[in-house]
Formats: structure tokens, sequence, C-alpha cells
């Protein structure tokens, strides 16, 4: 078989295995939250945009922005070894056959250029499209920015696969620390276009990102988008993206001719080794514990060494920054329920906090034993809360206070904004809650153990349907009591802890149930 | 052959300066206790790892000058096979045989066979996922033999099946040693390796502690003439914790 029909091959397995019917249903799914999300952020970029009377240039910025966070995100991963993603049966199928490694380098970075088109195209052209509404520029504009971002996602691609197989190269032993310092470059590069939020930057910077491949993406779709005309800079700027990609491409061709794949990081469902590196500092201690106190200290120990934490701790800085920047277009004055968005963005971080619990168990332990299972279910979501509020609470607090400082001088908004705060959190504590008890009762340990059940795959989508609309359903009497605050009348000082008292006890009374209940589900549970 | 294997990870030395010649047909049997080395040294043989330094070359091919070639002639069961889950057990042996440069025009019928041979022709249509633990291993089998390999690499085989596929895997993996294949076998079933291979190699700490057939290795463990193989292993290992 010729090389191209190598990868075609590989390729063509390779999709068919991934996309099943219920992949493909949770893609849909997928895209179409992220669509209602682009379009969310679009639409506040917009509102931002037109407060402080800013032309498309500001767009150009903040899209070269997140393009480059995008750029520094995948780097990353390339430096970890996840730029070519593998599975298991990789290893021991595709590995081992005489397919050469450029070849399944050539197919690898075919497949994710598929998955991403397939991913990102939808929302990315939904954003392109609700810009080039507001520029009254025609969807063909659209569609051309997002091929042209697309192109961009490819590059970003191809440069973290490169940045793996630069760590399997044979770089001598001399040459390794020139080669990290390289990569380190690459990174510090990418973010330039960060220091354009900086006021008083030189315009020079703003000239230098025009040639990373973040600002040449950014720039070119702007220029689609907002119905510029497209002149000989443009034409450059393309061939200059184009140029990116095929140096990148050509440069990962040339390293993948010799075997690569022992740097590769293996995705090995139901592996122990999920996310482990071989040293830790954390240590169980259980002399002198009590039961429930080692319990809780297990799921820290837990939560430490599997880097859920630091991922936690990332996903909310990002967070912080968005809400910050959403918060400062200076919505909310327009439009009160925006609080409830709030809210609920935030809350779903509880929501996804626990979805990772039962894949870290193996409840047969507890199961088997004498202990409470309502109880063990109670610890261990208290373990695993205590981080979660203390790395939402900054978050909840930078979007609150320069809310409550601008809100002062209205009582009725002032209140919703001071019930919106600790709000948050109860709603990010009942997710969890809720996530805790949907994963007790119908959640899987592997995807093995998922895939074992594909006549059940619908029922599974229907599921997280019934979850999300079942924790919907119980947050929102929280958010219910925050909109209604706005308009209570004063006295602000008896409102306040009263209100405050009544969401707090809501949260403790819904927790209760929701927790008993997923002890009971686990101790129903046979599968386990 | 193996020459003067070695693999380092980090600071750990897995194997260490390990030389191993195997003659055509014959049916060795790979023991060591855990952590010995087995894997490692079975996953330089087919070409996932590199070894840190030595040559291991199979049908006269390099693994590592020369890896498609080797690649070719070698077929492999890896110790807990994980399957492509989402591919009905047909799709998979396609891929399988394509990538392995089995003609199409055999294809289809070398997978009719095999899956008659193995019992499993009603699952043809069914996801990997959703096969137990033994159809999945015999999945695995017919996957490292469709291109009839002249060495077949397994590691682990017997692991987790019940007696019933155990003897089925036995007797297959006998049938392969007569038809000529050469097989490397790495087990902790002792029984199997006394009854079928012709040569046996005992691995610890990365090293080759002994080789030969089974007289000789009791010889070596000064064990009695009629000592089980058992016997013997524990005596060459004796030293080891895992043993």
């Amino acid at each position: 078989m010729s090389s191209v029909g190598t990868v075609i091959t590989l390729v063509r397995y390779w999709i068919k295995g991934r996309f099943t019917r219920a992949a493909a249903l949770a893609i849909l799914l997928g895209e179409g939250f992220s669509i209602v999300a682009v379009l969310f952020v679009g639409s506040t970029f917009l509102s931002f945009a037109n407060r402080f009377s800013l032309g498309s240039g500001i767009s150009d910025a903040a899209l070269s922005l997140i393009l480059s966070l995008f750029l520094v995100g995948v780097v990353q991963s390339g430096f970890n070894g996840s730029g070519l993603p593998v599975s298991a049966a990789d290893v021991d199928y595709v590995f081992t056959s005489p397919v050469k490694p450029r070849e399944v380098f050539a197919a690898k970075i075919l497949m994710n250029s598929f998955t991403t088109v397939l991913l990102s195209f939808p929302p990315v052209l939904a954003l392109y499209v609700r810009f080039s509404f507001s520029y009254g520029t025609g969807f063909v504009s659209a569609l051309l920015a997002g091929l042209v971002t697309l192109t961009f996602f490819a590059m970003a691609l191809v440069l973290s696969a490169d940045v793996t197989l630069s760590l399997g190269s044979r770089v001598s032993e001399r040459l390794k620390p020139l080669r990290n310092v390289l990569i380190v470059a690459i990174v510090a590069i990418s973010l330039i276009p960060i220091t354009l939020l900086i006021p008083g930057m030189p315009p020079s910077v703003g000239d230098l990102v025009q040639v990373l491949p973040s600002g040449l993406a950014a720039a070119i779709s702007t220029v689609l988008v907002s119905g510029q005309p497209w002149t000989m800079v443009s034409s450059i700027q393309l061939f200059l993206l184009l140029a990116w990609l095929v140096a990148f491409l050509s440069l990962g061709l040339r390293m993948s001719r010799n075997h690569f794949y022992e740097v590769l990081q293996v995705d090995e469902p139901g592996s122990s080794s999920d996310g482990l590196s071989g040293t830790t500092s954390a240590k169980l201690e259980t002399e002198g514990r009590s039961v429930w106190s080692v319990v809780r200290g297990k799921e820290e120990v837990v939560m430490r060494r599997t880097k859920e934490r630091r991922s936690l701790l990332i996903s909310a800085i990002f967070l912080a920054g968005f809400m910050v920047i959403y918060s400062l277009s200076g919505i909310f004055q327009s439009s009160p329920t925006s609080f409830l968005l709030i809210l609920f963005i935030i809350g779903s971080y509880g929501s996804g906090t626990a979805s990772r619990w039962l894949e870290k168990e193996r409840l047969w332990i507890i199961k088997t034993s004498a202990i409470d299972v309502r109880r063990y279910v109670k610890e261990v979501y208290r373990a695993r809360l205590t981080p979660l509020l203390l790395i939402l609470t900054p978050v909840a607090l930078a979007v609150g206070i320069p809310l409550i400082l601008s809100e002062t001088g209205r009582p009725g908004s002032l209140l919703s904004v001071l019930l919106a705060i600790p709000g948050a959190l109860e709603v990010a504590s009942i997710m969890m809650g809720g996530g805790m008890y949907f994963a007790a009762r119908y959640g899987q340990s592997t995807t093995d153990d998922i895939l074992s059940t594909q006549a059940q795959d619908l029922t599974d989508i229907r599921k997280f349907l019934f979850q999300t609309a079942i924790n919907f359903g119980l947050v929102s009497p929280l958010m219910g009591l925050v909109l209604g605050a706005g308009f209570l009348a004063s006295p602000l000082f008896l409102w306040g802890p009263l209100l405050i008292a009544a969401s707090l006890l809501y949260t403790l009374v819904v927790l209760n149930l929701l927790l008993n209940a997923a002890g009971d589900s686990i101790r129903r549970r046979e599968d386990l | 052959m193996i020459r003067d294997l070695t693999k380092v990870y980090a600071k750990l030395v897995a194997l260490d300066h390990v030389s191993l010649t195997v003659r055509s047909g014959e049916v060795v049997g790979l023991l060591g206790p855990n952590g010995a080395g087995k894997s490692t040294m079975m996953k330089i043989i087919v070409g996932i790892l590199r070894p840190t330094s030595g040559t291991v070359s199979v049908s006269g091919y390099d693994i590592v000058q020369d890896p498609e070639k080797a690649k070719k002639v070698v077929g492999y069961v890896p110790e807990n096979p994980t399957l492509y889950t989402g591919l009905t057990v047909k799709e998979f042996l396609s891929f399988v045989g394509k990538i392995r440069g089995v003609e199409d025009a055999q294809l289809a019928s070398k997978i009719a066979e095999s899956l008659k041979t193995f019992s499993l022709e009603e699952k043809e249509k069914a996801l990997l996922g959703s096969l137990s633990k033994g159809m999945k291993q015999k999945v695995a089998l017919i996957a490292a033999t469709l291109h009839d390999p002249q060495v077949l690499v397994m590691d682990e085989p017997l692991t987790a099946l019940d007696p019933k596929t155990q003897i089925f895997v036995n007797n297959w993996i006998t049938s392969q040693g007569k038809k000529g294949t050469t097989v490397l076998l790495s087990t902790h079933n002792l029984d199997i390796v006394q009854d079928y291979a012709t040569q046996i190699a005992i691995i610890d700490h990365g090293a080759i502690v002994a080789t030969g057939g089974l007289q000789s290795l009791r010889e070596l463990a000064d064990a009695g003439k009629d000592a089980r193989l058992e016997e013997v292993f524990l005596k060459l290992t004796s030293d080891s914790p895992g043993a």
C-alpha cells in the first residue's frame, strides 16, 4: 500500500472508531453549548466596543490575544508529550505494524485537523457571523474568516506535534537545553499580544504581533469580517500565515522520519497513572486519625496527585479574567438578568468537579466495607468542595467588588449583587452535589465501561440532559432570590442577612437530600 | 537474535546486556518475576520501544535499522490488549490487516476463516467494547496472525482467561509452533512452558539468568532430573522478592 493509502486507511478507521452515534450526539450537544457561549461572548464584546466607541481595531487585538492563548496552550501540551495524542490501541497495533513513523505523523495531523474542524468550525463561524451581522458584511466574509482561523488552528496543532517530536528527535544532550530555551521562547513570543492590553505600549509591539501566526490570523479575519478593504498587506499576511503552516508541517515531516513513539503520552482508558507523576510531596497519614478524616485526606491526596487542583485553578483564573472583562463591559447596568448567567457559569464548575469523582473511585471497596455509604459520600463531597470554594471565592469577589462599588447608590441592585456573591458559591455547591448524585447513580468508571454499554449511549445523553435540567431546577430558587431582591425596598441591613440566611438554609437542605440520594444510589448499584 | 540489549529508563536499568538467540520454529518460554524486564524486552522486539544499546534482529532484519521489514514478519499479542472499542470485530481486523499489508483479496477470507477458528463468527458485527475479556483476547490473537508472521511475540496471553479459553489458546499456540512460526511467549503459567516450550529463558533483574531446555535448566539449578519447572524457576530466581 502506498504512503497516501496507508494514511487514508489510518484516518478512516480512527474516525470510524471514534465517531459512534453517541459521540456524534455528544459533539452536536457540545457544539450547541459552544455556539451559545461564543454568541454570548461576541455580544458582550460588541457591547464593550460600542460602549467605549471602539471600532474593529479592538477585535483585532482581542482576537489576536485569544488565538495566542490557544497557541500557548497547545505548545505546552506539546511539551508534555500530548502534541500527537495516541491511544493504547495505537501503541499495540499501529506502532507494531510496518507503517512508517512519518505516515503515523501525517495521519495523526490529519485526524487532529479533522476533529478540530468538526469541533471548532461551527462555533467559530457562529462568532464571525455575529460580528458580520454587526458590521453589515455578508455570510461569505464570515465563512472566509472562519477558514483563516481554522488554518491557524491547524498550524497550532502541527506546531504542538513538532514540539512533541522534538522531545524524541536525536538531539544531543548538549543541545537539549538550547532546544528547551527555544520552546520557552516560542511560548513567550506567542504571549506578546497580551502586552497590547497594557496602556502606553509602543506601536512597534503591535507591528511585531502582526507577523506572529496569531496576529496574522486575527488581522486577516478582522479585515474580512469588518468589511475593511482587502489590500496588498492583507495578501502578504495571508501568505505569511500559510508559510508558517507549511514551515511547521515540513519540520514535522522531517522529524518524524525517525522512531518517535516513546515520547508520546498514551491516553489509556482507566489507566491508574492518569495524570500522575513519579514523585509526590502529598502524603496520606492514617495514624491516629478518624476514619472520616482519612476519607477526606485520601480524597485531597488523590486530587493533588492527579493535578485536579491545578487544572481547577488554571480554569478559575481564566474564568476570573473573563468575568472581570464581562463586568467591565458594563452590561450589568443595562441587564440585571446577566447575574443569572454569572451564577450559572460559576456554578457549572461545581458540576465539572463532580464529574471526575467516580472515575477516581473504585467504590466496590466502600460497598464491601462496613462503612456508612451516605456519610462516605458526604465526606468526599466535603473534601472536594473545600478547594472548589477556595478557588471560586476570589472569582466571585473579583466580579462582585467592582459591582458593589458601582451600585452603592441603588439599594435594590446592591442587594442583588450582595446576594449574588454567596449565591454563586451556593449554586456551585448544589451543582457539585447534583453532579455527584448523577455520578453515583449512573457514572461509569472508564471509557471501556461506557462503550461496553453502547446500547445505552442515547440513554446516557438523555441522562446528561436530565441532570442539567434537574440541576437548573434546584438552583433556580437561588437565582430567583437574586433577581427578586432587586425589587425589594430598603432597609438593606434587614433584608440582606435574612435572604442570605434563607439561601444558605435552602442550600444545606438540598445538599443533604442530594448526597443522601447519592449514597443510596451507590448502595443499590450492582455494577460497581 | 538479541545481542547485548540494554534499556535504561532515567535511572532504572530495565534490561542489562541481554543476549538471546532463538532459532526458526522454536517455541521459547520467557519466564521471570514481575518487573524482571520481560515486557520491556518484548516491546523492543516489536518496535514500540527503542533499545538504549544493543541490537535485535528478527528474521535477519534489525528492528532499529530496518523497522518496517522487521515488523512485517512479527505478530504481537500485548499484555491486556487495548482494542479500538468503537470498532466492530470485523472493522478492527480489516484495519489491522490493511496496515499490516495483507492483500485485499485475501483479507476478507482470512478474517472469516480466523473468526471461525476462534468461534467468533457471530460476533463479527459486535463492537469490541461490548466483548468479554476472553473474546477480546481471541480477537487480539487473530489480529496478531492475520499477516502470517514468521515470529509471534506474546506477552502474557493467558492472563485472566477462563480455563476453557486457556486450553484453547494453549492448543492454538502449539499449533503455531507446529506450523513453523517462531513463538516467544512470556507467561507466568509454568505448565504451558514446561509442556510446550522448546527453549526456556529465565529473566531476572533485567538480565537472562538461564536459558536452554528444561533438562539443562534442571542441571543449572541443581534440581533433580524429574524436578518441575516451578521448582527450577524458584531456585534460579531465589533472591527475587517477586518470585
